[in-house]
C-alpha cells in the first residue's frame, strides 16, 4: 500500500488509456470534438494573425508606421473667409523646421511636400500630371529608393534646381523608348532634367490582387522649392504636407501636443492644420481587427462547447453503459472519488490528444484558408497555447458532470443495473 | 445469541441487531429484521433462504456494498456501519472478495487485467500486480489465458477469473453470491471444488445459495427467513440445530493466513 499517494498519477494515466484504448470507438467519437474545436479556434487565431501580419508588411513598405503627417485644414466653416484666415492659410516651411527643433534627438527624418497640377511634356507624351515638390527626407520615409541615378543634392533643394526623379509608371509614359536618365521633360514652362528613376513599387495584400501601389509609380518629383518657386508658390513658401519621423512611439505623443502649440502660434492661433498619427490610426484599424479576433474566437469556443456538449452526451451515454463497470469496480475497492478521478483522467486525457490532433488540423486549415485568400500563413505560438489551453479548460469542465455522475453511483445498484 | 463465541478464534463477521429498511415510512419495506451473525476465521458458511428472505441485503451488508439502517456490523474486528463510502471502498477493496453469479468480469479488459484492478485499487505497483495476478491465474488453473478477453472464456473458467480477482488482495473474507447459478452441474462442481479447496487453506468463505446440496458442502449453514434468522447465527447454534444429513466438520483456525 505505499504507491498509493506517489505515482498515482502516473498509474491513472496509464490506467486512463488502457480505458481509452479498451473503448476505442468512444474515444474517437468524444476526440473528433474536441478535435474540430480546437481546429476551428487555431484557425480562426491564425487567419486574423496572418492578415494583420501582412497589413503590417503593408505598412513597412509603405515607409513605416513612426510617422506624423502635419496638413492644412480649412479654419473657414461658414461664409468667407477673413483676412487674417486667408493670410495663414497651409503651413510653412518655418513650422517643419521649427518643428525638427522641438525634438531633434527623437526625429529622424522630416519630410516636406509641395504639390503642383502642370502639363508635363517630353517628346513621347504630353500630360496634365500631378508634380510632386518633395525636400527633406521624403524619399525613405514614403518608402521609396533610387533605382539608377541619383537624388537631389542639397544643393538642388536648396536653390530649386531643375531636376526630376520618376517613377516607373512615369519613366515609362514619357520615355517608353528606353533611357528616362538624362533626359528633359517640360513641366509647365520649365525644362527639367531627369537624374535619378524610382525603384518599382509593387505590394499585393492578396496575391491575386492588382498592384496597390501602383499610383506610386507615376510619381514625378522635384524638389520641394521649384515647385514653390517656379509653379505653385507664394512669399510664405507654404507647403501641403509635413512629415515628422519619430521611430520612439512613446515620444510621439508629447511631440505631437508640442508641435501643435508651435504651429498654431507660427499661424497666429489659427487651427488651420490637423496632425495625424499615423500609428495611432493604424492602432484604430487594428482594434477593428480585434474585433473580427474575438468573433472568431468566439465562433471557435463555439465549436469547443458544442464538442464539449456531445462529449457530455456521448459521457452520458456510455455512462448507462458503465454502469454495471463501475458498480464491479466499486465492489473491487475503488472509491467513489477513484472513479470520479478515472474519469476525469481520461476525459483529460483525451481532450489533451483530441487537441494535438486539432492543432495539426487547424495548421492544415489556416494554410487552406490563407491559400485561398493568397496570403502568407502566419502563426504565432501564443495561437497554439490559447487553442490547446481553451480546448483543455471546456474538455475539463464538460468532464465534470458526467464524472461526477459515476461517482455518486451506489455501488449495490450499480451492479444491478441491467 | 450476540456473546462472544466459546471458540478461541478470531471473529471476522460480528452483527448485532442489523435492519435495512428500504423506502420512506409509508411504504417502508424492511428487509432485514435484527440479524445476529458471527462467523469465525477459516468458517464455510452457506447463507440459505428462498428469494425475498434478505440474504443478497445481508450479502450487500456483509460486504461493504451497502451499510444497515441500524444495528452494529464488525468486520474482521473493525466497526464498520456507519463508515463514508470511501472508507467502506477501501475495507471492500482489503478486506472483501466478492463472486458474483454473472462473474461481473469487465468486458474489454484482459483477464490478468481484471485480477489487477483490486491490487490497483490497493496501490500495488504495476509490476507486481501483473506477477501476483499472473500467480493467481495460475492458482485457479487459466494462466495461459491471461491475455484474452473474458468474452473466449466459458463460464466456468470466468468464474475461476472472478475467484482469481476475489482473492488479489488477500482479503478476509470471500463472499460468493449464487457462484455456480450461472453453471451447468459438472462446472458448478468444479468452481465449489475450488472453494472447498479455498477453505481447506483458510479462506473464510460465505456463500449464498438457495441450493441444499451446495449449502451441504459448507460447514455450516445459515438460514434467512423474512429478515430474520432463523438458525444457525452463530456457530454453538448451528451445532445444536444441525440438519441430519449435512455433513459437519471443525472450524478450521488459523490455517493459511
Amino acid at each position: 500500500m505505499t504507491a498509493r499517494a506517489s505515482g498515482a498519477f502516473r498509474e491513472r494515466l496509464f490506467e486512463a488509456w488502457v480505458e481509452l484504448r479498451e473503448n476505442f470507438g468512444r474515444s474517437i467519437l468524444q476526440a473528433l470534438g474536441v478535435l474540430l474545436g480546437v481546429a476551428s479556434v487555431l484557425g480562426g487565431f491564425s487567419i486574423s494573425d496572418s492578415m494583420r501580419k501582412r497589413s503590417n508588411e503593408m505598412f513597412v513598405k509603405m515607409g513605416g508606421l513612426d510617422k506624423l503627417n502635419v496638413q492644412p485644414k480649412a479654419a473657414i466653416r461658414d461664409g468667407r473667409p477673413t483676412a487674417l484666415q486667408q493670410a495663414n492659410l497651409g503651413l510653412r516651411d518655418a513650422d517643419a523646421i521649427g518643428g525638427e527643433a522641438l525634438k531633434a534627438e527623437a526625429i529622424q527624418g522630416v519630410s516636406r511636400q509641395k504639390f503642383a497640377r502642370a502639363r508635363v511634356v517630353s517628346p513621347y507624351s504630353d500630360q496634365d500630371r500631378q508634380v510632386r515638390g518633395i525636400g527633406g527626407d521624403y524619399i525613405p520615409t514614403n518608402g521609396y529608393s533610387i533605382a539608377k541615378g541619383r537624388g537631389f543634392s542639397g544643393s538642388e533643394m536648396e536653390s530649386g534646381a531643375p531636376v526630376a526623379i520618376l517613377g516607373t509608371e512615369a519613366a515609362n509614359t514619357f520615355f517608353p523608348q528606353g533611357e528616362a536618365l538624362g533626359q528633359t521633360l517640360r513641366i509647365g514652362d520649365i525644362p527639367v532634367t531627369v537624374i535619378g528613376t524610382f525603384q518599382d513599387r509593387v505590394f499585393r495584400f492578396r496575391e491575386d490582387q492588382g498592384n496597390q501601389f501602383w499610383w506610386r509609380n507615376r510619381i514625378i518629383a522635384v524638389p520641394t522649392t521649384l515647385v514653390q518657386r517656379r509653379m505653385n508658390g507664394d512669399a510664405y513658401r507654404r507647403l501641403d504636407q509635413v512629415t515628422f519621423r519619430i521611430p520612439d512611439m512613446g515620444a510621439m505623443k508629447g511631440f505631437a501636443l508640442q508641435l501643435k502649440n508651435l504651429v498654431k502660434s507660427n499661424h497666429r492661433l489659427q487651427e488651420d492644420f490637423r496632425l495625424d498619427d499615423v500609428a495611432a490610426r493604424v492602432r484604430r484599424q487594428e482594434s477593428q481587427g480585434d474585433a473580427y479576433n474575438i468573433i472568431f474566437m468566439l465562433s471557435g469556443m463555439l465549436a469547443l462547447v458544442g464538442g464539449g456538449i456531445v462529449n457530455v452526451n456521448i459521457q452520458m451515454a456510455s455512462l448507462k453503459e458503465r454502469v454495471r463497470e463501475v458498480g464491479v469496480k466499486m465492489a473491487i475497492g475503488a472509491s467513489g472519488r477513484e472513479v470520479f478521478k478515472g474519469f476525469m483522467t481520461e476525459a483529460l486525457l483525451l481532450t489533451a490528444m483530441g487537441s494535438l490532433m486539432g492543432l495539426l488540423l487547424g495548421v492544415g486549415f489556416s494554410w487552406i484558408i490563407t491559400k485561398s485568400i493568397g496570403i502568407p500563413l502566419h502563426m504565432t505560438p501564443a495561437s497554439f497555447v490559447w487553442a490547446y489551453g481553451l480546448a483543455l479548460a471546456f474538455g475539463f469542465l464538460f468532464a465534470l458532470y458526467p464524472a461526477w455522475k459515476a461517482s455518486r453511483l451506489s455501488p449495490m445498484e450499480a451492479l444491478r443495473y441491467e | 445469541m450476540t456473546t462472544t463465541s466459546a471458540l478461541p478464534t478470531s471473529v471476522i463477521i460480528q452483527t448485532a441487531g442489523l435492519t435495512k429498511v428500504y423506502g420512506a415510512n409509508g411504504a417502508a419495506v424492511h428487509a432485514l429484521r435484527g440479524v445476529d451473525l458471527t462467523v469465525n476465521k477459516g468458517e464455510f458458511v452457506a447463507l440459505v433462504g428462498p428469494s425475498g428472505s434478505g440474504k443478497s441485503t445481508l450479502m450487500a451488508i456483509l460486504g461493504c456494498l451497502d451499510l444497515p439502517t441500524e444495528g452494529t456490523y464488525a468486520l474482521d474486528g473493525l466497526p464498520v456501519h456507519g463508515l463514508s463510502g470511501g472508507e467502506l471502498a477501501r475495507i471492500r477493496n482489503e478486506k472483501v472478495g466478492f463472486v458474483f453469479q454473472s462473474y461481473n468480469l469487465l468486458p474489454k479488459a484482459s483477464i490478468v487485467r481484471n485480477v489487477e484492478l483490486p491490487m490497483l485499487y490497493a496501490g500495488v505497483g504495476r509490476k507486481e500486480r501483473r506477477e501476483r495476478a499472473l500467480a493467481l491465474l495460475e492458482k485457479v488453473g487459466i494462466a495461459e489465458k491471461a491475455d484474452k478477453l473474458p468474452a473466449t472464456l466459458s463460464g466456468g473458467q470466468k468464474q475461476r477469473v472472478a475467484v482469481a480477482r476475489a482473492l488479489a488482495n488477500q482479503p478476509a473474507l470471500l463472499l460468493a453470491d449464487e457462484p455456480t447459478g450461472a453453471l451447468d452441474s459438472k462446472t458448478g462442481a468444479e468452481v465449489l471444488q475450488l472453494f472447498q479447496e479455498l477453505h481447506q487453506q483458510g479462506h473464510t468463505l460465505l456463500l449464498v445459495t438457495h441450493d441444499p446440496s451446495i449449502a451441504a458442502l459448507a460447514q455450516r449453514r445459515v438460514e434467512i427467513r423474512d429478515g430474520e434468522v432463523v438458525m444457525g447465527g452463530t456457530w454453538e447454534d448451528s451445532m445444536s440445530s444441525q440438519v441430519p444429513g449435512t455433513h459437519l466438520t471443525e472450524p478450521l483456525v488459523g490455517v493459511g493466513r
